[in-house]
């Protein structure tokens, strides 16, 4: 029996050669998903072995409140962020017997103009500005020299590639606060690549100067002296630190950078394996659809077997193996795809200038684990037409006619109550989310509007899925009827679809799944941006708001600012993240009369400027609901529990989402300079003032700084806006693939119901049918197919969006908006994706010898 | 003058060893308003005689002229377009495209040549094979007889000069089969159409005006109105 089977797959590559490939893509995605993260994985171990060296690390015992949007992050950075340590400590542990060398870790974010003049941006990757000695070990000069005195730099010899710069080039840098003319001065190597980090090296003193004004740094790197060892050289210096500092090996500094990494690799993971996932199951209909198709036309062989004795266990494990090695086919091929693909994407991202140097690593597990996906995908996806096989009777199987299809009435009931009950759902999630004292049913207020938008997602989804055959009738012959005049075409081709409605429905259904992710996707995006924008757009009271490409406004450009002409209040706004009697808190610190001048924000409760002119906070909604704060509650702030604030109002906000938001005065008394960082300035003109020219005055007492732009409301709705949809750009991306997927399946489907009705086609050639006209109708029916699977898919799409904003109002999705022109953009791409699957069985149609296809027994 | 001519036709299937010569040399005239029987023993090379002279297969040697046309040279286009506007088919096992109606079987060629249908000729054709009621049923739901009328209705509704029908009594029981013979019989005496139809049964080769006897690809014996016995007979004078 085996051999049977294998004979089978060899007798019939080609229908099994779109099985393996739907498994291939699968599988490569998920092993690309398990190679991209070793790849980055390697990358991110080699900086940190290469960057963190130090024998033994001082820092601060205690942990630092989070400050949320601080610009760029340091490469040197190990662990949470803690309190700073003071820089007289350099000193003491520098006189410890045994240390080489103790030095303060200044680095912080920093801008690089490159040799065209403008900011040199990079995708992700931080710009760190980091102190470099001439004995570093971590570093190697690799052309002219260190830099002596604030106006000398030297640049790692990647960030030197992309700025374009050389030694001895004169450019600008911002550090911290103002732009400083400087001259590249030399070039370094590290032993790692920087994955398109743009590491400047300045001197010592410059370095302190800038980013520990305050006589504070976050962490010391110490360096032993010859035999001793890392351990012993911890402990010594452990012994001279004052409360509030502890010392860690650089082992122990090594092991937190390395773990605070693998765990956002690990969502990167998990992301990219969700989309595999959805692949698969894309890849499964594909597979299910060729079996079942295999054995409705080997149904006399089959036959034929059970008749010679064999039963239906051997028929059954016969398909199986066929199943089997489709998936271990389709397994190999995928794993040696998915490595090529994440060699792609590094050849990709280094020509773009983030040089990943680690090499693609596939360990043991991961190569079961996409062998064990494969394989099951194939089997649970033959499991089913096996099973039809194996139990037909044999002389049913025997006779001429091919068996009728079996009812589909009980799926439809099923999937009409899974449907209707999905849908419930999402109503309820949405009428949940939306109110804030729920539906009045206390079991129902009691359950998470996500959870209930998750199970009817998946409730319509799979809803669809099983009423399909049954709509599949009705819903194909409106769309063929526009066709109907195209006489033969339109009547053949509707015939050939709906002719067989469960086969034309788990085809579609593959396209179904991609369509309904991508409608849902579309329908987020435009209602976020909708959202987004006119809340936005409402909110902004002042003229103008100056942002920073770095997130950070430095506070010369702030006074800067203040001083053109026109300006009449001028709203900074300062972040920082402080302790509090309830777990670690952000603030905004913003002068009184912030809520009137600079933002016009919706108040839930309390007046918020009469709030900050009373020295009391304003709570944003999202941070009342979470920690069940309500005007008139006392929170105490700081480590020592120094301040005791009162809640004096809660707003409704999209633009300020911290926390808290504090006069400026009491984060002062909370936080020193060094911990406040300026991300936006509220611009009001005085009245007369002519808005355009004001807006030139402001450009241009910016531009220094290189860095910052200034923006109307409507700018920086759009700003906002276009945030969303780079990040949906991603998801369609990866949306694709399930796409292309189906759109294999529909290849299949095709391929294999012309092997199926060779001889009602050579009829048709034979009365006189053109191969063009075959094709063209080959071609209607690929588009029928994929525009059914659309019609749902953006149907289900829809209604699961439409659930969403009354689900995520509080994360600012609160108008629905379902962008039709996409909508029908959709739809013309799945014209485009039927005409494409059509192509080759077209060809393969029209190639069809008449007389063999006539005569064809 | 004839219809349907070949002179000098032979067919040669595969090469060396396997070579087998399926049409020796045939020189046949088939006369117009005529039913013309190919009769001939399995391997006789009647059906590849009529796949040759309806332009469904290409002869190796010979020509052949189909109502005035020489097709022996003709592209895979023309021979689509000749097949569409001057030949009609009946096949064994029927072929009707069962995702259409009885009707929209009939019309197919016309539907596919994008012709108008003449519906006094449509309505007398299917008067003469009595598929009035039957007309908006599925190939499915009709008996093998009245599928088999529905396609002889679809070769003759486009009016071709010449129907060429294979084994197209094969399926059917003897009460059907007489149906199908005698509805073929009425259209060249009452509608003026030429049929050729390739047969081993003889009573079915008793319906026509002549019958051609084929014997290892060459012909071996031509009767004129025929009978049963007298076809019986000279198929026995051929064995011995």
């Amino acid at each position: 029996m085996i051999r049977v089977a294998l004979r089978g797959v060899r007798a019939h590559l080609v229908r099994f050669v779109l099985s393996v490939l739907a498994v291939t893509l699968g599988v490569a995605f998920v092993v690309g998903s398990f190679a991209f993260r070793s790849v980055l994985s390697a990358t991110f171990e080699d900086i940190i072995a290469t960057t963190v060296v130090a024998d033994t690390y001082v820092r601060g015992s205690e942990p630092l409140a989070q400050a949320p949007a601080a610009g760029g992050g340091s490469v040197t950075g190990f662990g949470d962020p803690r309190e700073p340590v003071p820089l007289s400590v350099v000193d003491d542990v520098a006189a410890v017997d045994g240390v080489a060398r103790a030095s303060a870790d200044a680095s912080g974010p920093v801008v690089l103009v490159g040799a065209d003049g403008t900011p040199v941006v990079t995708t992700g990757p931080p710009s760190t500005a980091l102190p470099v000695y001439d004995d570093d070990p971590a570093l190697t000069l690799s052309g002219g020299t260190w830099p002596r005195g604030p106006d000398e730099i030297v640049l790692e010899d990647s960030a030197a590639a992309t700025a374009g710069l050389t030694v001895g080039d004169a450019t600008q840098v911002v550090l911290g606060d103002a732009p400083q003319d400087v001259t590249v001065v030399g070039t370094f190597s590290i032993e790692a690549s920087a994955a398109g980090a743009i590491l400047v090296g300045i001197d010592e003193e410059t370095a302190l100067a800038t980013f520990a004004p305050d006589g504070v740094v976050s962490t010391i790197s110490v360096f032993a002296e010859d035999g001793v060892g890392e351990e012993e050289l911890t402990a010594r210096v452990a012994e001279v630190l004052p409360s509030g500092a502890e010392a860690v090996t650089g082992d122990e500094a090594r092991a937190e950078a390395s773990a605070g990494v693998e765990q956002i690799l690990g969502f990167v993971e998990t992301f990219l394996l969700v989309f595999a996932a959805i692949s698969l199951v894309v890849s499964t209909f594909i597979i299910a659809n060729t079996f079942s198709m295999s054995v409705r036309e080997r149904m006399r062989e089959l036959a034929l077997l059970r008749a010679l004795g064999a039963s239906p266990q051997q028929v059954f494990r016969s398909i199986l193996t066929q199943a089997l090695v489709v998936g271990v086919l389709g397994a190999g091929v995928g794993i040696v795809a998915g490595a090529g693909l994440v060699r792609l994407i590094q050849v990709v991202l280094a020509a773009q200038g983030m040089e990943f140097g680690g090499t693609v690593r596939l360990g043991s597990d991961d190569i079961t684990v996409a062998v064990a996906v494969g394989v099951g995908v194939s089997l649970a996806a033959a499991a089913v037409p096996a099973r039809r096989a194996a139990t037909i009777p044999p002389v049913q199987a025997m006779r001429d006619e091919v068996a009728p299809e079996r009812q589909t009435r009980v799926l439809t009931v099923v999937g009409t109550l899974v449907l209707v009950v999905g849908a419930g759902l999402l109503a309820l999630a949405s009428a949940l989310g939306r109110s804030v004292d729920g539906v009045g049913v206390s079991f129902l207020d009691d359950l998470d509007p996500r959870w209930l938008l998750g199970l009817g997602a998946a409730g319509v989804l799979l809803g669809a899925l099983l009423v399909s055959p049954a709509l599949a009738r009705p819903v194909l012959t409106t769309l063929a009827w526009p066709l109907l005049p195209l006489r033969p075409l339109g009547r053949l081709a509707r015939g050939n679809v709906t002719r067989n409605p469960r086969r034309t429905a788990s085809t579609a259904g593959a396209l179904m799944i991609g369509m309904a992710l991508v409608s849902v996707t579309g329908v987020i995006a435009a209602s976020t941006q909708a959202s987004v924008r006119s809340i936005v757009e409402n909110e902004v009271a002042a003229d103008y708001v100056v942002d920073s490409a770095t997130l950070t406004v430095p506070e010369d450009a702030v006074a800067a600012v203040e001083n053109v002409a026109g300006v009449e209040r001028t709203d900074p706004v300062r972040l920082g993240g402080v302790a509090s009697d309830d777990g670690d808190v952000t603030l905004a610190g913003v002068e009184p009369g912030f809520f009137s001048t600079a933002l016009d924000v919706v108040v839930d409760d309390g007046d918020p400027d009469g709030a900050l002119d009373a020295g009391e906070a304003v709570v944003g909604r999202i941070a009342a609901r979470e920690r069940g704060w309500a005007v008139g509650d006392t929170l105490t702030l700081g480590r020592e529990a120094s301040t005791q604030v009162t809640v004096g109002a809660v707003v409704d906000s999209q633009i300020v989402t911290t926390d808290l938001v504090l006069p400026q005065s009491m984060v002062d008394d909370l936080l020193p300079p060094s911990q406040q960082t300026v991300r936006v300035v509220y611009v009001t003109a005085a009245d007369g003032t002519d808005l355009a020219t004001l807006r030139t005055d402001l450009q241009s007492a910016v531009e220094p700084f290189v860095v910052l732009t200034v923006l109307d409301s409507e700018e920086l709705a759009s700003s906002f806006a276009d945030q969303v949809t780079q990040v949906l750009a991603i998801l369609y991306a990866l949306l694709a693939l399930s796409i292309v997927i189906a759109l294999l399946g529909i290849v299949n489907t095709l391929a294999l119901s012309i092997i199926e009705r060779t001889r009602e086609i050579g009829l048709l050639r034979a009365v006189g049918l053109g191969r063009l006209q075959l094709a063209g109708v080959i071609a209607i029916e690929a588009v029928m197919i994929s525009l059914y699977g659309t019609v749902l898919g953006v149907a289900v799409g829809i209604a699961i969006g439409a659930a969403l904003p009354g689900v995520l109002a509080d994360e600012g999705l609160s108008t629905l908006a379902i962008p039709w022109d996409q909508v029908l953009g959709v739809f013309g791409a799945a014209v485009v994706i039927g005409l494409i699957a059509s192509v080759w069985p077209a060809i393969r149609a029209a190639r069809l010898p008449v007389l063999d296809a006539v005569t064809v027994d | 003058m004839s219809k349907v001519s070949a002179r000098g036709l032979v067919k040669v299937y595969g090469q060396g060893d396997t070579l087998v010569r399926a049409l020796d040399g045939v020189d046949v005239d088939l006369d117009g308003a005529h039913l013309t029987a190919v009769m001939g023993p399995s391997g006789s090379g009647k059906s590849t005689l009529m796949h040759c002279l309806a332009g469904l297969d290409r002869a190796t040697a010979g020509t052949i002229v189909v109502d005035g046309t020489e097709i022996g040279r003709m592209s895979q286009r023309r021979l689509t377009a000749l097949r569409r506007t001057r030949v009609g088919f009946v096949f064994q096992s029927y072929n009707l495209v069962p995702t259409l109606t009885a009707e929209e079987n009939i019309t197919l060629p016309l539907d596919i040549a994008r012709a108008t249908v003449d519906r006094a000729w449509f309505d007398e054709v299917v008067a003469a094979v009595g598929l009035e009621n039957r007309l908006h049923h599925r190939p499915a739901e009709l008996s093998g007889g009245q599928q088999q009328r529905v396609a002889c209705a679809r070769a003759l509704v486009s009016r071709p000069s010449v129907v060429f029908a294979d084994e197209p009594t094969g399926n059917l029981d003897s009460r059907s089969s007489a149906e199908v013979l005698g509805f073929l019989r009425r259209s060249v005496d009452e509608l003026g159409q030429t049929v050729v139809m390739v047969t081993h049964d003889p009573r079915a080769a008793s319906y026509a005006h002549r019958v051609l006897f084929l014997a290892d690809g060459r012909i071996a014996g031509d009767l004129m109105d025929p009978t049963q016995q007298t076809v019986l007979d000279a198929l026995g004078e051929m064995a011995s």
